[in-house]
């Protein structure tokens, strides 16, 4: 009995399609945690994994975009924290709550936008620019606020991250609505598409008719908006913006997106990808603490599994080109052949 | 296919405009630093025609090639697809206007498939926002098939293609553009033996198709194969033209490396017009 097909099927499976490795993962820790802790089966604890998802899920979804250009964005914990800090600061002033989340989200198109400018017409490192800036954008909220939280925040701003329709927390429902926007774009635009060819090839992309520089900029202010967005609501959630808010978000934004499938070379990803990769950061703190491992050990177990992704992410880039480096191989030991004869 | 936004040479041309030269180059020069690429270089491409551009390293073949392509822009003379004027300020302007070029690096994306890659820049379209990835599999299929261009599948990412098969792709994607002129870089660089038979095959086709193709190459069998003149580049200049079948590879290889003596201007007029 040979189980070789077995194998490569199975090989094929976990570097072709992330997602269902993730979704596999999430389930064999759910079935696992469910014969250790009753609190597992309980809908309450699933809705609170979902809602603590939504912020990485969303910020997720530009922090996606971005990878796949080619880019990276270390600024989003900053700008989660800002747009908080500014939406609560703008609900507490008196403006309606549709505009102060708009600007707070503007906030984060703005520093997006810096980023992409920097990047891609300066022509300074990606990773430079957004630590940048992450630095820069926290000093200044804090500056702002004097290192207090901004509370006392009217109803109405509060009830778009604390109420719920249909038995569902609008919070589900907005990232939902986001994750479904951001894969249609990736997926199905040719903006999409663009996207992909940039963060694969920008010189070939460009050669072709792309603005890659345009597009890439584009891309930073969308993942910053994402990002702000994903701020506003915590505002909202809370019911306060604090200048303590994401720190280290970023990373567990990036993390998701890479758990998720994201390469970390570009052009390959998807939102459904970081989506789950969201919900298994989710499933695994919120596991981990129902199952009362050290605070210690759980970050322990959420590095470990970015490394494995991050490692699965070489392995699939490495067999993609395995055939045509063999095929390479062939023909030029064949030219040399023919050249010695 | 959606070509309606490709000119083909009668839409170039225009009306009552005569195209019996598909592109002339004339007195164009290009200076990097202290050194000179390009020193009032002439070139004329004819439909049904492959010509060759051959020289040494440091010839200035390359840099001809990105001048007409668009890359460079020549710091001086004219550059005329159909008789008209060309100001290409990119390669995507060259090809809006006729001019469709195979660099040597492909200009492919290894993470995406074939049929991506056959519309990278202009994707077929629905709603205006919305790829219509089943129009661009079809049309690359069929234009790959028309072709002879043997690859498993247009659903395939470019990175698993071999050499051969990427070159193909990137000639057939030049193709499908339905220009006038295709420019194409050492197309036959890293290939084997078969595989370049194979790009010789397709290039020659294009041929019959009424195109204009210049080839920058390194490989002389595969010049005296496939092409038709032979415009010989030393130091930045034009040094000879020769019809493919009016030399040999003695005399061209003499001219490649200064041994023969550069072509005066009437030697070069004189064989261009017994052509």
């Amino acid at each position: 009995m040979s189980f070789g097909p077995a194998v490569a099927r199975a090989n094929r499976w976990l570097l072709g399609s992330p997602e269902f490795v993730v979704a596999a993962v999430i389930l064999l820790f759910f079935a696992f945690g469910a014969t250790q802790s009753q609190q597992f089966l309980n809908p309450e604890t699933w809705i609170n994994i979902l809602r603590n998802a939504v912020f990485i899920g969303i910020a997720g979804c530009g922090a996606t975009l971005v990878l796949i250009t080619g880019g990276l964005d270390l600024s989003v914990g900053s700008v989660f924290m800002a747009s908080a800090v500014g939406g609560a600061f703008l609900a507490s002033s008196g403006w309606p709550t549709a505009l102060a989340m708009l600007g707070a989200v503007g906030i984060g198109i703005l520093v997006g936008t810096v980023n992409g400018i920097l990047v891609n017409y300066a022509q300074i490192s990606a990773i430079i620019v957004t630590l940048g800036t992450l630095f820069a954008v926290r000093a200044l909220a804090v500056t702002a606020t004097g290192g207090s939280p901004i509370g006392s925040l009217p109803d109405d701003f509060t009830a778009v991250g604390q109420g719920s329709v249909f038995g569902v927390p609008n919070l589900i429902w907005f990232a939902f609505l986001v994750i479904a926007l951001a894969h249609v774009v990736l997926h199905y635009t040719t903006f999409g598409w663009n996207i992909r060819a940039t963060g694969g090839n920008p010189l070939a992309a460009r050669s072709m008719g792309i603005n890659t520089r345009r597009l890439s900029t584009i891309v930073y202010a969308v993942g910053g908006g994402l990002a702000a967005f994903a701020g506003v609501l915590m505002a909202s959630r809370l019911g306060s913006g604090s200048p303590s808010l994401g720190n280290g978000f970023e990373l567990q934004v990036i993390a998701a997106a890479i758990i998720g499938g994201t390469s970390i070379f570009g052009s390959i990803g998807s939102i459904p990808g970081t989506a789950l990769g969201a919900l298994l950061l989710s499933v695994l703190t919120t596991g981990l603490v129902l199952l009362k491992v050290d605070p210690a050990m759980q970050n322990f177990a959420v590095g470990a599994v970015i490394v494995f992704a991050a490692g699965i992410d070489r392995l699939r880039k490495t067999q993609m080109f395995t055939k045509s480096a063999r095929d390479t191989q062939l023909v030029r030991n064949h030219k040399v052949q023919g050249a010695s004869k | 296919m959606n070509q309606s936004s490709v000119p083909g040479p009668a839409a170039i041309a225009g009306p009552g405009v005569r195209a019996e030269v598909a592109l002339q180059l004339e007195n164009a020069s290009k200076i990097f630093g202290h050194i000179t690429a390009l020193n009032n270089v002439n070139l004329t491409a004819n439909p049904s025609e492959i010509l060759a551009i051959v020289g040494d390293n440091g010839a200035g073949k390359s840099t001809l090639l990105k001048v007409l392509a668009g890359v460079y822009r020549a710091d001086s003379g004219t550059v005329r697809v159909l008789g008209r004027p060309l100001h290409a300020g990119s390669p995507a302007d060259a090809r809006k206007h006729g001019i469709s070029t195979v660099f040597q690096d492909l200009a492919l994306i290894e993470t995406l498939d074939v049929a991506f890659n056959m519309f990278l820049g202009r994707q077929e379209t629905f709603l205006r926002i919305f790829a219509n990835r089943r129009k661009m599999m079809a049309t690359a299929e069929a234009t790959l098939r028309n072709y002879q261009v043997n690859v498993p599948s247009v659903r395939v990412p470019i990175g698993e293609l071999s050499g051969g098969q990427r070159q193909s792709v990137a000639i057939a994607r030049a193709i499908r553009e339905d220009n006038p002129i295709i420019l194409l870089d050492e197309p036959t660089a890293a290939l084997g033996v078969r595989e370049t038979k194979n790009i010789g095959a397709l290039i020659s086709s294009l041929r019959t198709e009424g195109k204009a193709v210049i080839i920058v190459s390194h490989d002389l069998e595969f010049v005296f194969e496939h092409c038709d003149r032979i415009q010989v580049m030393r130091l930045g200049r034009v040094h000879a033209i020769r019809r493919v079948s009016k030399t040999n590879r003695e005399e061209i290889v003499g001219l490649i490396t200064g041994a023969l003596p550069e072509d005066q201007p009437e030697d070069s007029t004189q064989k261009m017009e017994a052509k």
